[in-house]
């Protein structure tokens, strides 16, 4: 096996995970269990420079976006946006589409105080209604859409800071 | 047989629709010698089903109420191309009237019911008059359109919720597959739930009529079959057991219900039949019944149109039902085989399941995946039929129902059955899309589902407990991209290689029959 390093490892989508590997527990890694269906494919273009791959992963079904790369490398990479990040710490939170579709409701207005939880907008996409919620009590700024406006995946919706 | 015994001879059908459902009537299409034309929005120009058909034309932009829900844009479309009928498939116009007159109008047979029917069947609380009036039991509810204009009627319709009892179920007049319903509890929740349901209604079919029905819990949704000629013969093909839904969305369907003796199936055939007459209905129909936990059988609604799960009756009878379709649209009398199906209904000797694979997660409450295919690998073999409309690199699109593929297995009994689906779950790739896979892979073994003993259709509700199995697939994701990279040729080599059958260091990882794709698929 090529690599003796620590692999850092971040997993994508709705069970956000990061965790480090490293090569014995990899060695003993059973590729393939009794009934499980599995799929691994690199995908996209790989970053050869920061020496970060990423994969699509399907077990069971469950699809992920997983990226690879060597734990020192990124415990580097954070060290240097930390120190650049600073005085940032408390920043706003940008909330941005998950998925394409239209703006069907806005409950909120620029400005307005939201507990976390409340409702701020919905989008419909493939006929069913979207809600997206704050995700921390804050302040409304930066609405970027308005209602009936078409949105594709990754668009900033607005910020709660 | 081609469907030229009739005296409307059909050469030619231009299909209203698109994904799965399109493939599926093309295909019926040319296995009875009759050319097919697709209809696409911009969305679909290099859609399976524009592919597949013998002809194609252009319908309108990429939403829906601008191509698939335009009745002179699709009629217009069957005169430039010369088709004689028109096909609907289901949902977008399947059970509009409009659609039916038009094609009247313009002397183009429409593969359905006629305009009277659609009428009467597809506004659900003039089905619900019907068969009152018929002498068929139906769901307590109300029988007008619900009024949310004024705070008086407004309170009026809380009276009526509170005479139905709680929790109430707001139904679109118009509705389908589950969009514009809601579930209501409480008197302060109804107005909400009223207007967005209205909302959601006008928005999927162009009317946006609510009405009140009593939720009954602990229910299972059982369907009939029907088909009628115009010659006045209605028969019922069997029933269905369609209970696993999430927001009143099917996800998982079966027949024959289980549970049920021949004369209980007599029955419940029977009240199908009935409603059926009542509107002289023409051509394919489900008469939908919500079975109470009592055993009653209360009718809910019916839909007058090829219904997505037809295919578990077309394996358990061996009959095409789009094959019937474009010979009762023809002019043709039901034929033997089906009055002899219909004969048999009652008694099934074998079963069949269907589950729906959509492009939605399942981890996050059903959310749409919308997104581009990667792999796509549909499982095959003995009992299996897979019906999709979709293929590697296929986009799918924000503005279309989000099902996929429905896969449909057929075996001995329910057990066989069963352990067929599973099988057969278990060959299926999607890559690029996060599907409903893994839902179906987790149903089959829930105990309330396998024995067949426990169905309703708050099971999923009820059960449906992804966060641990999520979680745990996650953390096996993460493993095995870690092992697959650190067995990944280093930076140096030729990028993307696959590593050569006799390298030590990966042969375990390839033997093993993990596939690595050297690209990702288009």
């Amino acid at each position: 096996m090529s690599g003796r390093a620590r692999l850092r490892v971040t997993v994508a989508g709705p069970a956000p995970l990061l965790v480090q590997l490293d090569h014995d527990h990899l060695s003993a890694l059973d590729p393939a269990r009794a009934g499980e269906l599995v799929s691994v494919l690199p995908a996209g273009a790989t970053d050869a420079t920061l020496g970060r791959r990423a994969y699509e992963v399907v077990i069971d079904g469950w699809r992920f976006d997983v990226t690879v790369e060597p734990a020192a490398r990124a415990e580097l990479r954070e060290r240097a946006a930390r120190a650049a990040d600073e005085h940032h710490a408390e920043a706003r939170i940008t909330l941005r589409a998950q998925i394409p579709g239209r703006v069907v409701r806005l409950w909120v207005q620029p400005g307005e105080a939201v507990v976390q939880g409340q409702r701020l907008l919905a989008i419909e996409a493939m006929k069913m209604e979207n809600e997206i919620r704050a995700p921390r009590p804050g302040v409304v700024e930066d609405l970027r859409v308005e209602l009936g406006q078409r949105v594709e995946r990754g668009d900033e919706l607005l910020g709660v800071s | 047989m081609a469907p030229d015994a009739g005296h409307r001879p059909i050469k030619r059908v231009l299909i209203a629709n698109r994904g799965e459902i399109a493939v599926r009537i093309i295909r019926a299409c040319r296995e009875l010698g009759i050319e097919s034309v697709a209809a696409y929005s911009d969305a679909d120009a290099a859609a399976v089903h524009t592919l597949a058909a013998d002809h194609r034309v252009r319908i309108g932009p990429a939403p829906p109420t601008e191509s698939y829900l335009r009745v002179e844009a699709i009629v217009a479309a069957a005169t430039e191309t010369g088709a004689q009928a028109i096909h609907p498939g289901y949902g977008f116009l399947s059970e509009r009237a409009e659609l039916a007159e038009a094609c009247q109008a313009a002397g183009i047979v429409f593969v359905g019911p006629t305009p009277q029917t659609l009428s009467a069947l597809g506004d659900k609380l003039a089905a619900r008059a019907a068969a009152a009036r018929a002498g068929v039991p139906i769901v307590p509810g109300t029988m007008q359109p619900a009024a949310i204009g004024s705070a008086e009627e407004r309170e009026e319709v809380v009276r009526q919720a509170e005479r139905i009892g709680w929790p109430v179920l707001v139904k679109a007049a118009a509705g389908g597959g589950g969009r514009g319903m809601r579930r209501v509890d409480a008197a302060a929740d109804l107005a909400g739930a009223l207007s967005s349901a209205a909302r959601e209604a006008a928005a999927a079919f162009g009317n946006g009529q609510v009405y009140l029905e009593r939720f009954v819990e602990r229910g299972r949704h059982v369907e009939v079959q029907l088909l009628g000629d115009e010659h006045g013969s209605i028969v019922a093909l069997g029933d269905r057991d369609c209970s696993i839904q999430r927001r009143h969305q099917k996800l998982v369907e079966e027949a024959p219900a289980p549970g049920l003796t021949p004369d209980r199936r007599t029955e419940l055939h029977a009240l199908a039949v009935t409603v059926a007459a009542t509107v002289g209905l023409r051509n394919a129909a489900t008469a939908e019944f919500l079975l109470t936990p009592d055993g009653e059988f209360w009718f809910l609604e019916v839909n007058a149109r090829l219904q997505v799960e037809h295919g578990v009756t077309e394996l358990l009878t061996d009959i095409d039902l789009v094959h019937e379709q474009l010979r009762i649209a023809a002019g043709e009398p039901l034929s033997d085989r089906v009055l002899a199906a219909a004969a048999a209904a009652a008694r099934p000797t074998r079963h069949a399941f269907e589950v729906r694979l959509s492009a939605e997660d399942p981890a996050t409450d059903f959310a749409p995946a919308p997104g581009r295919i990667g792999r796509w690998r549909a499982p095959a073999g003995p009992g299996v039929r897979v019906d999709s409309g979709v293929g590697e690199g296929s986009e799918v699109s924000p503005d279309y129902d989000p099902l996929l593929a429905k896969l449909m297995v057929l075996a001995a009994d329910r057990p066989a059955a069963l352990a067929r689906l599973g099988r057969a779950l278990g060959e299926f790739e999607i890559g690029g899309v996060q599907t409903t896979l893994p839902f179906h892979r987790w149903l089959l073994h829930q105990p309330a589902f396998a024995s067949g003993e426990d169905l309703s259709t708050d099971l999923v509700a009820r059960l449906w407990d992804p966060a641990s199995l999520v979680s745990r697939a996650a953390l096996r994701a993460a493993e095995l991209a870690a092992k697959a990279d650190a067995e990944r040729p280093p930076p140096s080599a030729v990028a993307g290689t696959r590593p050569p059958a006799g390298d030590d260091a990966a042969s375990a990882w390839w033997a093993a029959g993990i596939s690595v794709a050297t690209e990702r698929q288009p």
